[in-house]
């Protein structure tokens, strides 16, 4: 198993025509993208903003992308020099992202009201998915939660967290599934129900 | 649920399954609005345990629709348009995008109705077709579903006419709003025709300060 | 003359002030203004998605101004596969999952009293409170942030977050009275091309055995009355006033509707009113409730035995103040038998 066929399987099905290979690519590396321009801007907003150009820059280069090194490495590079372009340019053209208003009680609720907006367009509950995985990851079988941490937190591959677990790959595989597996069924609720929610209205 | 199917995408995820099987589940992982959902919650998953900061992701759906929005030769369709008739899409959109907010419940959104409203106008009898003299030219690249009722019975679109109507009278923005409300697909149920001018009083404002 | 008073000095002080902080009042309203231009004249293609009612839609908007003629395509993003296309004179709506085109022919300033399209003026200032509350990045690009806030909650107020070199609304809300926001519609791309070609407005929708409906805008015929004078509204929220009177036959549909359109120089409320009233009895009470089209507004209620019916981008409350206030007009001369 060498490292990236998963990523290169969905690259070459993006190469021949597919655009939904590239939302799966997306989907993988929004959170990863957003984090690694957040060391160039600090307003999360923004770095989403830049995040998107990123990917949208790299979808339209993918044409030329020819393997010589993992997607994820040349996604990060695009991902970086979008990241630094935008704040040259922000540079020239200051506007402060602190808000600049007038100091009444009614600005600052207004202002806390656009924050809500601002997680936008009813997508997200950061707050509400945190808590959830939480509670779920709280939840595990210590051998799962050790099993999806080691692979997510500490990026380790099957066979480092079998060799670290003292078990076989199969054995991890399944583990980190079935981790996966019942946290997703708690987060399925966020994201598709709207049935969990209408008791918080009442 | 696929069990086999599941534990292969997360071992895909992880990108710990064999080239063979990365092949196939590549091209279902495209075009499977269930799979990529979940997919994209493996993704959240990830970010909790890692801390980052913004944890449910407006990326892809934004990125997905600049990218839709650019053409697409006919036989590349994206996934949402093959046959279903939307309902795809907005699976798609909920579960990968992040959650829906719950829906209003007072609030009856209408769009196009059947069979006629109550004590109304009754049922509209369609003209005959006017020929596609005055349609422009087009592409045939949308699937449209084949199973359809019998249409001889106009659906009574009387509020969405008068939306229409209006539009014509409203500022640039609020036009573009109201022809963008119209634009969505309804649920799949909209209800007995009884409902159909809405059942409720003053629908009540969104619960968004409940947070 | 050279050597003014003091007194003389300071009145022409506080005059030149006041005129410049009048000019600065202005400020916000002119972001408006170039806003509203820019949506009309410039030509631009762009992504966004429409959140109302806790849904969310993306859309495809391309826009044309070419020498005053304006073409405009909608088009779902998200597979209703619905496309609304407008011209100069007609408004073109591609239902494929309804295997439907509706055609609305909109001649435009046919039956205007006023011009149709609604414009703010000093009256309308008396009812909106409009601010610029800040300045502000979206999607890199430098914005205003304007907010119109209505002082009564017969309309709905809007922030606007406005592209300072464009004009262009990257971002927009739509809030009640309350400063909760109803519904928002924000760019996920924009572009503004120097040229945009046919092609680009053709519908992606193939139409064979749909069924096409036109609406019928100026109906002649022996013995239809003039429809639209026979109604007028008693009574008006603060601000509103009549600027249009017409009648048309809407798609699919035989008979005339009246149809007036009041405003008060940002939000407008069509009233319809059908001319048939065979199947509906006279004494029929008010068809239950208030409707909603995205965050339209609509109220139908029966008067004189006729259909009534007010749709309009404001609170529930006022399509129903409205559409109930209507009322049958006195004619000088009697037009036949009453009740047609």
């Amino acid at each position: 198993m060498s490292a990236d066929v998963s990523d290169l399987s969905l690259v070459r099905r993006v190469q021949s025509g597919d655009k939904g290979a590239f939302d799966a690519l997306v989907l993988k590396y929004q959170h990863k993208v957003t984090k690694l321009v957040m060391r160039y801007v600090r307003n999360p907003a923004e770095a989403e903003d830049i995040a998107q150009e990123a990917f949208i820059k790299a979808y339209r280069a993918l044409p030329q992308f020819r393997g010589d090194s993992a997607f994820y490495t040349w996604l990060y590079r695009i991902a970086i020099n979008t990241a630094k372009n935008a704040v040259v340019s922000r540079d020239r053209n200051p506007v402060d992202y602190d808000l600049d208003m007038q100091n009444t009680d009614e600005s600052y609720e207004l202002q806390g009201r656009m924050k809500d907006a601002e997680t936008p367009e009813g997508l997200v509950l950061t707050d509400e998915i945190r808590t959830t995985v939480n509670a779920a990851m709280d939840a595990l079988p210590e051998d799962l939660r050790t099993a999806i941490v080691l692979r997510e937190l500490e990026g380790l591959s099957y066979e480092e967290i079998a060799a670290s677990m003292d078990c076989p790959v199969g054995t991890v595989r399944s583990r980190i599934f079935r981790a996966r597996e019942a946290i997703d069924k708690r987060l399925r609720e966020v994201f598709e129900g709207g049935l969990g929610r209408t008791e918080e209205l009442g | 649920m696929n069990e086999e199917l599941d534990s292969q995408l997360s071992a895909m995820f992880d990108d710990e399954l064999p080239q063979g099987e990365c092949e196939l589940l590549a091209r279902r992982l495209s075009r499977d609005a269930a799979l990529q959902a979940r997919w994209g919650r493996y993704a959240a998953i990830g970010a909790v345990v890692r801390g980052d900061v913004r944890v449910g992701s407006s990326v892809a759906y934004k990125v997905h629709a600049v990218i839709a929005a650019e053409s697409a030769p006919a036989a590349q369709r994206p996934v949402a348009f093959a046959g279903s008739g939307g309902r795809t899409a907005s699976l798609w959109l909920r579960g990968v995008a992040g959650a829906a907010l719950a829906a209003s419940v007072a609030a009856v959104s209408i769009l196009w109705l059947q069979g006629g409203l109550p004590g109304g106008a009754g049922v509209l009898v369609a003209r005959a077709p006017v020929p596609a003299a005055a349609a422009p030219e087009t592409r045939a690249s949308y699937v449209v579903p084949r199973a359809v009722e019998s249409r001889m019975t106009v659906p009574a679109t009387e509020l969405a006419n008068y939306v229409v109507a209006h539009s014509e009278f409203s500022t640039p923005v609020s036009r573009r709003n109201l022809l963008s409300a119209l634009m969505a697909s309804e649920p799949a149920a909209v209800g007995a025709p009884e409902q159909s001018l809405g059942s409720v009083d003053d629908p009540n404002p969104h619960a968004d300060d409940a947070r | 003359m050279q050597m003014m008073r003091v007194s003389e000095r300071l009145a022409w002080l506080a005059l030149a002030l006041a005129a410049a902080s009048s000019a600065l009042a202005q400020e916000p309203r002119q972001w408006l203004e170039r806003m509203n231009q820019a949506l009309t004249s410039r030509n631009y293609d762009g992504v966004f998605s429409h959140w109302q009612d806790g849904r969310v839609e993306m859309l495809r908007i391309i826009h044309r101004n070419q020498n005053g003629q304006v073409t405009e395509r909608l088009a779902s993003l998200d597979g209703s596969g619905r496309e609304f296309i407008r011209t100069g004179t007609e408004l073109t709506c591609y239902l494929p999952d309804k295997r439907t085109v509706l055609v609305e022919s909109q001649p435009g300033g046919a039956g205007s009293l006023l011009a149709s399209f609604p414009s703010f003026d000093e009256k309308s200032a008396g009812f909106y409170d409009i601010q610029e509350v800040m300045r502000t990045r979206i999607n890199r690009r430098d914005t205003r942030v304007i907010a119109v806030t209505p002082r009564d909650e017969f309309r709905y107020g809007y922030r606007l977050w406005i592209d300072e070199t464009t004009a262009m609304p990257l971002k927009t809300q739509l809030c009640d009275a309350h400063g909760r926001i109803i519904e928002q519609v924000v760019f996920a791309s924009l572009t503004l091309a120097s040229h945009i070609a046919d092609a680009a407005f053709r519908p992606e929708v193939a139409t064979d055995g749909f069924q096409w409906l036109r609406n019928d805008p100026t109906p002649v015929g022996a013995g239809v009355p003039n429809t639209s004078a026979l109604w007028s509204a008693l009574k008006l929220p603060p601000g509103f006033r009549m600027t249009v009177r017409s009648a048309q036959v809407l798609p699919g549909a035989h008979d005339p509707v009246a149809h007036l359109v009041f405003t008060d120089g940002l939000a407008s409320v069509s009233v319809f009113v059908e001319s048939r009233s065979a199947e509906v009895p006279r004494d029929q009470p008010a068809l239950s409730g208030v409707a909603s089209v995205g965050s339209a507004s609509a109220f139908s209620t029966v008067i004189d035995g006729h259909k009534v019916t007010a749709v309009g981008e404001v609170p529930p409350a006022t399509v129903r103040f409205i559409a109930s206030s209507v009322k049958r007009s006195e004619l000088p001369l009697a037009a036949g038998p009453s009740g047609h």
